[in-house]
């Protein structure tokens, strides 16, 4: 992989060159969160850990039309604007290459492939928080899946790892703010700097062997206990980056004399997610829709994919309000403390 | 390629087969010539009406009578209460077909048992007249159908011209006959393997669907019978949004009923927890 | 032949039929569409004797005139649509039991003589309701999708699930991971979370959402330092008589 350098103070003015590729996206703070969003690269937040949205909302919108009926034919409609998304952190980038797996193998989903393919990825290193755990998902570094990646290793360079073919286009727009020679002092403390990284994970979590524990567990109340706490609010799929469950609706947009179809994410935490035509409900109880969930997580989800879904985000862990997250679940089927609400026992 | 993308199609005929279920042959706009459908008996297609949704549909006709699709339809929900307002000649939108159906190669040179129960002939008439279509390539073939009135038994004249064939055993019971003129038998399914005779059970693949109550006493029977685990096999419903693997509805475990199934063996539903 | 649509008002703030006249660049293809056979804010027509499609009905029933025109409504109509909370689950007013004794408080002691006052009830107490729009007031895309289903004549599909979804849609700090009482994840979305995203904590206006875990929200919010009493009066503005806080 060709690896050049960027001067920091030129990371503005290079994101801005890139506009005529296509908008350029990136974190910017929400009161106390990040989100991505189109601003001017001045307003991105380097420091920015987790969005509270992953960046499959680029691929797949949480909602959007698929096609439009009118006189008597469905039109395809599809989102052709060019993004490049900036800042995605390793754990995001793992994200998108299951969605990938997902979306682009085996009946090729065009509105995703289409989305996908006029997106940009530009990876950006980080430091975890106390949330982030893609060291035990083993998600923390990433080699693919991305256009270019920033590595914001101490000193007055970024390390830039050109990814792809657009990428190395990317670089071209403006070759002469990087430099090729990244020497071996450099390549040293890239090396010191991923060692300082790797050290700062507070998390505890090892996730060793989680499948055979899951599948072991279907049957214990633990689960019971989790569900009765369970909102329901479906906050944990809409935030995890691999969610991508939707649901199909139909709209007669009468005052444009046309049907559309939607498509807007869905969540198997909802009672209506498992209930067919007739009132049958495979998954009445909220237990039974959280073994799905962390089946999928911990386990693995797709037969042809076979491994477990979660990077390590943390996403869930910011977004439940009683604490049913990934970690706190495995530590709980794995019989050791977890500090939520379910796991206190009876008051 | 857009999978998501409808084909249109017509409906040629309409047969009411009970109080709350029609019968539907559909043709895909496709010129004149009459089309060969690449599906298998098991598969299943999305059907669409514009504003209302999709939703999937087993397919009961076979492949070896090309030109049409036919489908069984019960009115349980805004799609199906839709598609019944319907006449002859109406456009419905097609996708598919979708899903594994039934391995029927492998289970060429086996004697068949077919054992349906309510809607459960929709998915496996379709087999039924595959195997019966080509007949040399199966060995004996047990047909077990129950209702609970005559009244609702799908497919019930053609199913009762089948007694008279002598290259099929055809079984069929009713919970309960007040008409007083049912020719064959009353009772529940189960009781109609005492009629099964002389099969060879290693080398017998048996079909089950209907309602989920079924399928547990049914399928006892079945290993009673020493039929191999993994060649009962069961057709599955679970909602669907997409068919194709994409939307999640129908995920059991870790697979996807719309791709891996909705044929499943007895042995994947005693290793995967939700099945049944 | 266009349907035949009805709306008519019982007991309420007729903030549901502001928001659907709020629909301005839509009504007009609304009204070309379908025979408008009465709506008291909009039109003139006050056809009372024709059979209606579809009757749109706002508001609770809280006197015997209402309870009259209600089933009245409902004996002419194919199809009868409950728009908003006083009309799903009986508003704001029927969040406290104690109805003579507020009656009293408000009226002091006279005769009623138009009409005799009874306890609110929602719609579906008394008749047959065979849709929802709901809201507090309703969001008046959800009236436009389902009034873009009924004229296809079927049911409308509006959203099931709770606030938060589309929330986090909109990318919002969840204000009950911030210590706010946020009622989102029991009550039922469709609003487009619009007040969690102007950072004002969901109070419950489109009523319960189905299977609704008080007990687990309620156990959390005790747990963030609020009292019970504050908090089953949050619970209950909007709960109906369905929810139930311990």
């Amino acid at each position: 992989m060709r690896v050049i350098k960027l001067d920091k103070t030129k990371l503005v003015e290079y994101l801005r060159s890139l506009e005529e590729w296509g908008e350029v996206w990136g974190p910017v703070r929400k009161g106390e969160k990040f989100v991505f969003a189109k601003k001017d690269p001045s307003e991105f937040d380097l420091t920015a850990r987790r969005t509270i949205l992953p960046p499959k909302k680029f691929f797949v919108p949480p909602r959007f039309t698929m096609f439009s009926y009118r006189d008597g034919r469905w039109e395809e409609e599809f989102d052709e604007s060019r993004r490049i998304i900036f800042g995605l952190h390793p754990c995001d980038i793992f994200g998108i290459l299951i969605l990938d797996r997902l979306f682009m193998e085996h009946y090729p989903d065009p509105y995703y492939i289409k989305r996908r393919k006029n997106t940009a990825i530009l990876g950006f290193s980080c430091l975890p928080d106390e949330k982030c755990f893609c060291i035990a998902t083993n998600t923390h570094s990433v080699e693919e899946g991305f256009d270019l990646f920033f590595s914001d290793v101490e000193g007055e360079f970024y390390l830039v790892w050109v990814g792809s073919s657009l990428g190395d286009d990317l670089t071209r727009i403006r070759e002469d703010l990087f430099d090729e020679d990244v020497t071996e002092e450099d390549i040293e403390r890239y090396i010191e700097w991923r060692r300082k990284r790797d050290k700062m994970f507070k998390t505890d979590l090892d996730l060793t062997g989680m499948p055979e524990i899951v599948e072991i567990s279907y049957k214990r109340p633990i689960w019971e206990k989790i569900g009765e706490a369970c909102l329901s609010c479906g906050s944990c799929s809409m935030v995890c980056p691999t969610c991508n469950c939707y649901n199909v609706v139909d709209e007669n947009v009468f005052y444009e004399e046309r049907i559309k179809r939607d498509r807007h994410w869905d969540s198997c935490m909802f009672k209506e997610y498992s209930l067919v035509a007739g009132g049958h409900n495979f998954r009445e109880k909220r237990s039974d829709r959280l073994k799905l969930f962390y089946t999928h997580k911990l386990t693995g989800f797709m037969s042809q994919f076979g491994k477990p879904a979660c990077v390590g985000c943390g996403r869930c862990v910011d977004a439940c309000p009683v604490g049913i997250n990934v970690p706190n679940v495995a530590k709980a089927l794995k019989g050791e403390k977890v500090d939520a609400i379910w796991a206190r026992g009876e008051e | 390629m857009n999978p998501y993308e409808m084909q249109r199609a017509r409906i040629v005929r309409i047969y009411r087969l009970t109080d709350d279920v029609k019968f539907f042959q559909v043709r895909p706009y496709m010129g004149t010539e009459v089309c060969e459908l690449n599906y298998r008996p098991g598969q299943f297609m999305m059907i669409s009406l514009p504003g209302i949704g999709e939703a999937p549909f087993s397919i009961s006709s076979t492949p070896s009578r090309p030109g049409l699709y036919e489908f069984c339809i019960r009115k349980v929900g805004r799609l199906t209460e839709k598609i019944f307002e319907l006449k002859e000649n109406a456009v419905i939108w097609l996708r598919g077909p979708y899903g594994n159906g039934f391995p029927v190669e492998q289970m060429e040179g086996h004697d068949l048992l077919i054992i349906m129960g309510g809607l459960g002939a929709a998915p496996l008439r379709s087999l039924l007249l595959y195997a019966l279509d080509n007949r040399e390539l199966f060995g004996k073939i047990y047909l077990l159908h129950g209702a609970r009135t005559p009244d609702d038994m799908l497919f019930r004249e053609e199913f009762l011209e089948l007694m008279h064939r002598d290259d099929l055993v055809c079984l069929l019971t009713v919970d309960r006959d007040d008409t007083g003129r049912w020719p064959a038998y009353t009772g529940v399914v189960t009781e109609l393997f005492r009629y099964v005779k002389g099969i060879d059970p290693k080398n017998t693949y048996a079909a089950v669907c209907g309602p989920p109550v079924m399928y547990k006493f049914v399928v006892e029977k079945l290993v009673e019978l020493q039929i191999p685990k993994n060649q009962i096999l069961m057709t599955l419903e679970r909602r669907m949004k997409c068919g194709i693997g994409k939307c999640g509805h129908c995920a059991i475990e870790y697979i996807y009923t719309c791709l891996d199934g909705p044929v499943f063996t007895y042995w994947d539903v005693l290793h995967m927890k939700e099945l049944i | 032949m266009k349907p035949k649509v009805g709306f008519y008002e019982l007991t309420g703030c007729a903030g549901d039929m502001l928001n659907m006249l709020n629909c301005e660049d839509q009504l007009l293809s609304l009204f070309d569409v379908v025979e408008v056979k009465s709506f008291a804010m909009a039109s003139s027509a006050h056809d009372e004797d024709t059979e209606l499609d579809i009757a749109f009905v706002e508001g609770s029933v809280s006197t015997e005139e209402n309870l009259h025109l209600l089933k009245r409504v409902r004996e002419k109509s194919k199809i009868l649509v409950a728009v908003g909370h006083c009309a799903i689950f009986g508003g704001v007013q029927i969040s406290e039991n104690n109805w003579e004794e507020r009656l009293k408080k408000v009226y002091g002691d006279v005769n009623f003589i138009h009409t005799r006052p009874i306890p609110h009830e929602p719609l579906g107490m008394f008749v047959r309701v065979d849709a929802v729009i709901p809201g507090c007031p309703i969001n008046k895309h959800q009236f436009l999708s389902a009034a873009g289903k009924l004229l296809l004549g079927t049911m409308p599909e509006l959203y099931s699930f709770a606030v938060c979804a589309e929330c986090k849609w909109k990318e919002n700090e969840c204000l009950l991971m911030k210590g706010k009482i946020c009622l989102g994840p029991i009550t039922r979305g469709g609003c487009g979370a619009i007040c969690p995203t102007h950072n004002i904590p969901c109070i419950g206006c489109f009523g319960p959402v189905e299977e609704e875990n008080v007990s687990s929200e309620y156990k959390l919010l005790l747990e963030k330092g609020y009292s019970p009493e504050e908090l089953r009066n949050r619970m209950k503005i909007f709960g109906g008589k369905v929810r139930e806080v311990k």
